[in-house]
């Protein structure tokens, strides 16, 4: 009885957890995806995963790192099951102009714009480190790369982001 | 003696680093000081491109299996599904009137949590005219004796635009925001999620909620820094 009481608590508390983070990691799943639809999908499924393996999450204070962790192997599962036809960065950006102008700042909308023609071997860096708040060493453990390679991506992300915005680059190191 | 380039390229891979090095050299050089407040201006914008705001897909369980990407509502449910919004609409603003300090709070928590880059430890200042402008809005200055605010943002937070800044305190990052349109008769303490903070009437101008994270987070600390941030505080005609 206190067992299903005390299994009842812990699942209740897992679910709380899940919801909290769910805004922060649908936001990562779109800019990994760049498709509000896509990610919500992938969000769901890892949720779900997370969830059959919640067991295997021993300290929540690394609750988000382990779903973040989910949601990429997720996302790249259905990038193995579909065969994704190859789309123009434009008309990303034009079928999710409703997400990328949500904003009162009208600037930001160029700088959205310019993510999304970012590669994704840069933007993924960059959205950890600037929006999950990730050190350079969690990056590198997380896309299984050196912390020199993780560096130089993101300073080549950050070079083409402020080309693109029209920013003055002329005191840039060149690559 | 670090040289020019090896300073940009790491500084522009993470602006806000406060590693030594880099700050030996930039207090050095001017034309890299100027360099990086140009990074830094671009990376508060970066900072708030990144954080769109995602339509929450309504009626979907936490950990439902996905069904269809957008799901077929049958027209003659749809009425039943319109109810149901609206009696939640209505239980959540009756707990929302009856509960408005917690609400508050739990609003704070959300809106800090969702920006996990504010907490970094650094001692890179924003610079004086970023700063300035965060705050203008909201007619207020905030004298050096607040501490160095390492973190100046804009926030659409509860219909209106307010403050959010960084102080590095001996204890660590503080997150200060400045809620003029909030008001609360009383200080309201919280512990949240790995935040702890307080909310703090100022009368006449709202309020401000004082929060730092994690488990050494000492209230007496809070409620001094508190004081700290409201005393530097001043308003503009």
């Amino acid at each position: 009885m206190n067992d299903e009481v005390g299994g009842n608590h812990r699942r209740a508390r897992f679910q709380a957890l899940c919801q909290s983070l769910r805004p922060e990691l649908l936001r990562f799943a779109f800019w990994l995806s760049r498709d509000s639809a896509l990610a919500e999908d992938v969000v769901q499924e890892s949720m779900l995963r997370a969830w059959k393996a919640q067991d295997s999450l021993l300290d929540e204070g690394a609750a988000k790192p382990w779903l973040l962790t989910i949601i990429r192997r997720e996302y790249a599962r259905t990038f193995e099951r579909k065969r994704f036809v190859t789309v123009d960065v434009d008309e990303l950006v034009a079928s999710e102009e409703a997400t990328l102008a949500a904003s009162a700042e009208q600037d930001l909308g160029e700088l959205r714009a310019a993510l999304f023609k970012l590669p994704d071997e840069y933007r993924e860096p960059l959205v950890l480190q600037v929006l999950m708040g990730y050190t350079t060493a969690e990056i590198a453990r997380e896309l299984n790369l050196s912390g020199a390679a993780v560096l130089t991506r993101l300073c080549r992300a950050r070079k083409r982001l402020r080309a693109m915005c029209g920013e003055d680059t002329s005191l840039d190191t060149p690559e | 003696m670090m040289d020019h380039a090896r300073y940009r390229m790491l500084i522009v891979s993470d602006p806000r680093s406060a590693d030594p090095e880099l700050r030996e050299h930039r207090e050095s050089c001017q034309e890299c000081s100027l360099y990086t407040e140009g990074l830094l201006r671009f990376e508060s914008r970066l900072e708030r491109a990144l954080k769109v705001d995602m339509p929450i897909r309504a009626g979907v369980p936490p950990f439902a299996s996905k069904t269809s990407r957008r799901p077929a509502v049958r027209s003659w449910n749809r009425m039943a599904i319109a109810a149901s919004i609206l009696l939640c609409l209505v239980v959540a603003g009756g707990l929302w009137l009856a509960l408005p300090g917690t609400s508050l709070a739990a609003a704070v928590v959300a809106h800090v949590d969702g920006e996990p880059q504010a907490w970094q430890r650094s001692d890179v200042a924003v610079p004086d005219p970023r700063l300035n402008a965060v705050l203008r809005d909201s007619k207020l200055e905030l004298a050096p004796s607040a501490g160095t605010v390492t973190y100046a943002s804009s926030c659409f937070f509860r219909g209106h635009y307010v403050p959010h800044v960084v102080v590095q305190t001996d204890s660590g990052p503080v997150t200060v925001m400045v809620l003029v349109h909030e008001s609360v008769r009383k200080p309201l303490q919280f512990d949240e999620h790995g935040y702890r903070g307080t909310i703090v009437p100022m009368p006449g101008h709202g309020s401000i909620a004082v929060l730092m994270r994690g488990p050494g987070t000492d209230r007496e600390e809070i409620e001094r820094i508190a004081a700290q941030v409201r005393n530097a505080i001043v308003w503009t005609p």
